[in-house]
């Protein structure tokens, strides 16, 4: 069983900041930004691949966010309403990406304290799985990541994605398998 | 979540639920955006021009930036409300200083959420000089508007010139 979605969460705070926005108060929309950049940020980065692409797409998306947050119907869930806008707008992002060679993205921090063995070895398997994710459908990574990576419930990727929890769960089970035998093959090179 | 022998899946789960590293700036980059946004979402259309900085990213990455916007009223009213925004994670206390409120920090001190503090304070169509006083010493300026020529006590102040019929 999945532990409670940070999206599906009600966040009392969430709704007072909304609701500040909505009463002409800008300062409150930048708190909003700043509790919810990082983990978009993450799931941004890894389904575009490239970083400025993924920086590009969550500022589109909180802008994006804030010109319709009339629209927002429950603003307890203004993650979930602004995740559902990143999962689009990374899906037009990724379309254009996918007309160019990939980058991927190494985290620096993710190497401060590691020998430098221990930072070879981590460099190397974050590539690693980086070059397998991108050899998946954009259908099956979006799949992947919100299910195992972001811990969504498939009833919330419905909301998110708009296919159905069969095809939801079809993508994943193919998205494992083909991880499996990306990484498998990797192993072998 | 997983079978017992999907390890290799696990490993790539784990690898991929690793903090990634976001430009700090971006979030100054939205607040530019939406700032010089045409439509606000709940006042009237404002009747002052917003300027656009283009060096507010840069700033951000120093810890300062403001933003100024008209957020209510019609050309028919004496005063109309402006907010001030001043991206400073830093600070402990920021307040808004200026002609419009005889300098006093205590009449216009910033409520923060996430580094981000702002205030709301009325102005009538005029010329402003103003500034932040930051963590109760430090004078800060809006690094893109214009410094005020008659800064008599050699602090650094910003004039804003709020439209109308005075301007």
């Amino acid at each position: 069983m999945s532990q409670p979605l940070g999206i599906d969460r009600v966040e009392g705070s969430d709704a007072e900041l909304v609701r500040r926005v909505r009463t002409g108060d800008i300062g409150a929309y930048g708190a909003l930004v700043a509790r919810y950049r990082d983990r978009l940020g993450r799931y941004a980065v890894h389904m575009l691949g490239d970083r400025e692409d993924a920086e590009e797409a969550l500022q589109d998306s909180f802008v994006r966010a804030y010109r319709s947050l009339e629209r927002c119907d429950d603003p307890a869930r203004f993650g979930a309403w602004l995740y559902g806008i990143l999962v689009n707008r990374c899906r037009t992002s990724g379309a254009r990406a996918a007309r160019r060679r990939r980058m991927f993205v190494r985290d620096a921090d993710a190497m401060n304290g590691a020998t430098h063995a221990d930072q070879a070895d981590r460099v190397e398997w974050s590539d690693t799985v980086n070059r397998a994710l991108a050899r998946l459908a954009p259908e099956y990574r979006e799949a992947f990541l919100l299910k195992h990576v972001e811990d969504l419930e498939y009833e919330e990727m419905v909301r998110l994605t708009g296919a159905g929890v069969s095809a939801l769960k079809m993508r994943v089970k193919r998205a494992r398998e083909q991880l499996q035998k990306f990484l498998r093959e990797a192993e072998h090179v | 979540m997983f079978d017992r022998d999907d390890d290799i899946v696990e490993r790539v789960v784990r690898q991929l639920r690793q903090p990634v590293s976001i430009d700090p700036a971006l979030d100054a980059r939205v607040m530019e955006e939406i700032a010089s946004d045409a439509a606000p979402l709940a006042a009237p259309r404002p009747w002052f021009r917003l300027r656009r900085w283009p060096w507010l990213a840069a700033a951000a990455a120093l810890g300062a930036v403001l933003i100024a916007r008209p957020w209510s009223g019609g050309s028919d009213s004496a005063a109309n409300a402006f907010q001030f925004v001043l991206v400073a994670p830093q600070a402990s206390s920021v307040s808004l200083v200026g002609d419009f409120n005889d300098w006093d920090p205590a009449r216009s001190p910033m409520q923060t959420a996430q580094g981000i503090w702002a205030t709301t304070v009325p102005l009538a169509p005029g010329r402003y000089r103003y500034a932040f006083l930051v963590n109760g010493v430090e004078w800060r300026a809006d690094p893109g508007a214009p410094r005020a020529r008659d800064d008599e006590f050699g602090t650094p102040n910003s004039v804003i010139t709020v439209g109308g019929t005075g301007s």
